[in-house]
């Protein structure tokens, strides 16, 4: 049974990036769904943010295994094509602690998500322009599949972090995404049709990119209690 | 008036130089207050900073080497914290109790700068307006509409549904919405960038050689007005709506990608100096002469 509250935990949270995780702590991770995610949110880009120290930017290393099974099973690569190799994710526990300080926890969830969307993006390159359209159609799916299901999560846990808020710049938001869910609706129902028309794709992702975006903002506002 | 009102009303730090680190801090204001004033002294290239979730923030440049911030709130319910850090200014709203509604949060800024400040601003609901800047900006808001009057610099502004207006400003400018209309109006800008899902975007002004301009939205109209002394180089597609246009066109010497799907229109006007690419989803583009 935990003892501690989100509040509580969010003082430890950057202690327990940092490995020193508490009983409490870990006894609230267990049973708070929203700070288990933001655990998890923040173990991703841990990974991404390698990549970035690097100054290469990849996404996290599970969108990589995911795309590799993707394009073996389109027959695109064979097994013995390598993702990168894992000892790149690995880094100076130091370099986190140091973006931790300065970059808020919003922030970094949106630039994660940002971050899976460019991975996903990846399936569509020039190589993809061979497919026929039943390829075309499962590749598009299968690329924003991983990112739509996050970005359900990531709503999910935005709209019950606005609760409280301004009303108008709830409504604002609200509103807006309401807006960017019917691109996203109107840019798959295009894909669908013309699965080869990579103008609709292109404002398919944009779309998404724009949810990640303001999720992010519907959070942070939420988190700053306005 | 009590000697503490006086003594909050005329409080000037001029004698706090850039010389003294540390923090000017005022805060801890007396329950009556409605207006603040505070001015603070700076060198060249002065970075101001104000964060204001709910009212209006009104900057404008003067010639002086101060800045000087005035705050109108509506409660006490809300503080106004200002501090320099060398030569930056943060000035910030915090709510003071929780109980607050958000009107009793509304704060209203009058905030006179240097003309070389660079800003940062962030504001979710009121309205921004800033003129004769010629500092660097960022700007962001929710709902807030955004008015930029003579500025210049490397302009960045991002709202979720706040119109935005930029009238005569120069420079670079990137600015982002959601269901935001623009009107770019007399831009001396070298580089556009303007994306808006659901607004329109109308641009009325002259393209200048060599700049280029990207305006981009999902539904909604995009107008672009010309004159007959412009030249550019033209891309206009729109996936599912339709592209009007009352250019002459040439065909373009440049390489265009041709899209398989939607409307799209290409050509050069005139010699083509500047780049113009418009895109829309399923809105409208019009390419039409300008009055």
């Amino acid at each position: 049974m935990s003892t501690i509250g989100c509040n509580e935990f969010l003082k430890q949270f950057a202690a327990w990036m940092e490995g020193e995780r508490a009983p409490d702590a870990r006894a609230h991770v267990r049973e708070c769904a929203r700070c288990r995610g933001l655990v998890e949110d923040m173990d991703a880009i841990r990974q991404t943010a390698g990549a970035w120290a690097a100054e290469e930017v990849d996404p996290p290393a599970r969108v990589w295994v995911s795309l590799r099974a993707q394009l073996e099973q389109q027959g695109l690569i064979h097994r013995e094509v390598h993702a990168e190799e894992p000892s790149r994710t690995e880094r100076p526990r130091s370099w986190f602690a140091g973006i931790f300080t300065v970059v808020p926890r919003p922030a970094l969830a949106g630039a994660y998500l940002l971050a899976l969307i460019a991975g996903s993006f990846a399936l569509t390159g020039p190589s993809a322009k061979q497919l026929n359209e039943s390829r075309w159609i499962s590749g598009t799916q299968d690329s924003t599949g991983t990112m739509s299901a996050q970005l359900q999560t990531a709503e999910r846990d935005s709209i019950s972090a606005m609760a409280g808020s301004d009303p108008v710049v709830t409504a604002s938001l609200h509103d807006n995404l309401a807006i960017v869910d019917n691109y996203i609706a109107l840019c798959e129902k295009s894909v669908r049709e013309e699965p080869e028309n990579e103008i609709a794709r292109d404002y398919l992702y944009d779309a998404y990119e724009q949810k990640a975006d303001l999720l992010a903002q519907m959070t942070e506002r939420g988190v700053n209690g306005r | 008036m009590s000697t503490l009102a006086t003594l909050r009303n005329h409080c000037h730090w001029k004698a706090a130089g850039l010389l003294v680190p540390g923090l000017l801090l005022c805060t801890a204001l007396p329950a009556s207050a409605d207006r603040i004033e505070r001015h603070f002294k700076v060198e060249a290239h002065p970075v101001v900073t104000i964060h204001n979730p709910n009212g209006t923030v009104t900057v404008r440049a003067w010639t002086k080497s101060d800045v000087m911030v005035i705050a109108k709130r509506a409660t006490t319910e809300v503080e106004v914290d200002a501090e320099q850090t060398g030569n930056r200014v943060d000035v910030q709203t915090r709510q003071v109790a929780d109980t607050a509604s958000p009107e009793d949060l509304r704060t209203d800024f009058e905030i006179s700068v240097p003309e070389d400040a660079e800003l940062q601003i962030h504001n979710d609901s009121g309205g921004v307006n800033v003129s004769n800047v010629l500092g660097d900006m960022n700007v962001e808001t929710i709902a807030a509409g955004v008015d930029l009057e003579d500025t210049a610099g490397y302009l960045t502004v991002k709202t979720v549904g706040g119109a935005f207006q930029c009238l005569r400003c120069a420079g670079r400018l990137e600015v982002s919405s959601i269901s935001g209309n623009f009107k770019l109006i007399d831009l001396r800008s070298y580089y556009v960038r303007a994306q808006t899902s659901e607004g329109n975007i109308l641009f009325n002004g002259s393209f200048l050689p060599n700049a280029t301009y990207v305006l981009k939205n999902y539904s909604g109209a995009i107008e672009v007005r010309f004159s007959p002394g412009d030249s550019f180089d033209l891309s206009a597609t729109s996936l599912k709506g339709k592209v009007h246009n009352e250019a002459n066109l040439t065909p373009s010497s440049h390489h265009h990608f041709i899209p398989r799907f939607g409307n799209a229109l290409f050509g050069s006007y005139n010699s083509g100096r500047a780049r113009v690419e418009l895109n829309s989803f399923d809105g409208t583009i019009n390419i039409l002469k300008r009055n």
